[in-house]
């Protein structure tokens, strides 16, 4: 009787699960474990020959692969800026929204609604403001520093890159963070202004440890989505002039799809990728759990 | 006092020129797809003197946007019922059994989340070549439910905790069959979490652009987006056309912003708080 009652309630279980399971083990799974096993081998994706070559693959995208290098540096780079301003930003308006009364809608629904279009067609709209009319306003404006070459100077394509991603990305995290500063006590605050805490300090003092957590979700969130960026650069530069705006995803992508039939070389790279986002994340999920274990 | 009333405004304008500076690209998209190409680079700041809606007669055929729409709808629709169905099974399922079993399956899940799209896209390419899913929309659904269900299993996961077990206890004292109670008593009971996924796949559905990409390649089957990324690569200096096709692909999610955006912002609270 107990045998059989485990019995059922194991093919219960899998009743249950194998519909999920089985689309996530075709469609994720099998293919996480495909990649890595794939990135220590020599597999041209056609031949049914291959080699194990090792950390082969590994050794060259780090060492022998410049423009895989700075496609990580260069990502690298994006991130820190996009973890930094997207944040601060977001909380910014967050907290001057969250201060109007009658208007508090309707800023959020403005500073919201680029998040709900497509990342690609945000970049094809900024690629009009940036290469179109930018250009013809610091001609009939004194602002003639609008004019710049946004595409084709990486040094001002980076920038370009960054505002159309914070155009994009800054109001979901606002989102977080407004329903973070909605959680602040009110008794708190009427608590710190008795005490006679001006603004800045209600906020540092007040505000930001009971946020805490709002702020390890956007992070977290920044730090996933930074990582992964493709589409804006893809629609607004395609990685170039040449590859020097090309990120990280772009490298792979190339890798794989357009030139050389190097699957277990992009493979490895793509373990790269997977690498470093969990480290990132691992890092970012220690640090902050312990801050908000002390707030 | 007066001090108080100074620093509101400053505020409001802030925010208004904030409001302003984000709304000016979607400005300059609206305003010079209404204008002749001539007309437009007269100035593309002003108001278009006569407005001309042949950029959007135009674009609406060139993106198939009957076609282009009805496939994004298909793929967007089939992929989060089958996230919804699945994962709502397996999440209650997975959060009542208790074992190393259940616990291992979760794990397997929830650990998945970190895995970046593009660190698997080429084994998936392949994988959907081979199981021939590749190059049809009902295939492209069938990989978002793999690639979403891990999420919505963590997320139902959670909120069956909250869900008291005496309900099917008692609706199994009344002869009430394993899935019928779960379809009859406990998944009416998941509905607001339900409403987040759903909210949550649709924006990452509607919007994506690589997965589609990688998968279609006949144009008959190309979401919007992907009809518009055509468009785009196609028609390189005509952007009067080109913004016209931007705006039409902007307009079925401003619609949804319009109608669900309560919905929509609680979903992504709700969805952010508990991941």
């Amino acid at each position: 009787m107990p045998m059989k009652g485990v019995l059922k309630r194991y093919v219960s279980l899998l009743a249950f699960v194998a519909p999920a399971f089985i689309l996530y083990a075709i469609f994720l799974l099998i293919p996480t474990i495909g990649g890595m096993y794939y990135s220590f081998t020599d597999w041209n994706g056609l031949n049914t020959n291959y080699q194990f070559i090792g950390l082969d693959n590994f050794v060259e995208a780090l060492k022998d692969d410049p423009d895989f290098v700075h496609s990580l540096l260069f990502t690298l780079k994006y991130v820190l800026y996009m973890l930094v301003l997207q944040n601060v930003i977001a909380l910014l308006l967050a907290v001057l929204i969250e201060s109007r009364s009658k208007s508090k809608g309707f800023f959020r629904t403005i500073f919201f609604m680029p998040n709900m279009i497509s990342i690609i067609i945000s970049a094809f709209m900024w690629t009009f403001v940036f290469t179109q009319v930018l250009p013809q306003l610091a001609e009939k404006t004194m602002f003639t520093f609008l004019d710049q070459s946004w595409v084709g100077d990486p040094k001002f394509s980076f920038y370009a890159i960054l505002i159309i991603s914070l155009w994009n990305g800054v109001g979901y995290m606002m989102i977080i963070y407004l329903a973070g500063l909605q959680g602040v006590p009110q008794s708190l605050m009427e608590a710190a202004i008795i005490d006679g805490a001006n603004p800045l300090q209600r906020f540092m003092k007040v505000t930001l440890p009971m946020i805490t957590h709002a702020i390890t979700i956007c992070f977290f969130l920044t730090l996933n989505g930074a990582f992964k960026v493709f589409e804006v650069v893809y629609g607004f530069t395609g990685g170039g002039p040449g590859r020097s705006t090309q990120v990280i995803t772009m490298n792979i992508y190339e890798e794989a799809f357009s030139n050389n039939f190097r699957y277990g070389y992009a493979s490895a790279k793509s373990v790269i990728l997977f690498i470093i986002v969990l480290i990132f994340t691992l890092i970012q999920i220690a640090v902050m759990k312990r801050k908000e274990v002390e707030a | 006092m007066r001090n108080r009333s100074a620093s509101s405004l400053f505020i409001t304008l802030f925010l208004t020129i904030g409001a302003a500076i984000s709304f000016f690209p979607i400005y300059m998209a609206i305003a010079n797809s209404f204008k002749t190409q001539g007309e437009m680079f007269q100035s593309f700041v002003a108001l278009p003197s006569a407005p001309t809606f042949d950029n959007y007669v135009q674009a609406f055929h060139k993106i198939n946007m009957l076609s282009s729409t009805l496939n994004s709808v298909i793929v967007s629709v089939l992929g989060i019922g089958g996230i919804v169905f699945c994962a709502a099974l397996a999440g209650y399922k997975l959060s009542r059994t208790p074992g190393k079993a259940s616990a291992a399956i979760f794990f397997l899940f929830v650990a998945s989340m970190l895995v970046p799209f593009h660190s698997i896209m080429i084994p998936l390419t392949r994988m959907a070549n081979s199981l021939s899913v590749q190059g049809t929309t009902y295939g492209l659904a069938l990989i978002y439910i793999g690639l979403g269900v891990n999420m919505a299993v963590f997320l139902y996961h959670g909120f069956v905790k909250s869900i008291p077990r005496e309900l099917e206890e008692a609706a199994h004292m009344d002869g009430c069959g394993e899935f019928q109670t779960f379809f009859r008593i406990i998944f009416p009971l998941l509905l607001p979490i339900t409403v987040t996924i759903a909210i949550l796949d649709f924006l990452w559905i509607w919007n994506d652009f690589l997965l589609p990409m990688l998968m279609l390649t006949d144009s008959d089957h190309y979401t919007l987006i992907l009809s518009t990324n055509t468009l785009f690569g196609e028609y390189n200096k005509e952007w009067t056309l080109i913004l016209a096709s931007l705006v039409l692909t902007a307009i079925p999610v401003i619609i949804i912003y319009a109608f669900f955006q309560r919905f929509i912002m609680e979903g992504i609270t709700e969805g952010a708080v508990k991941g």
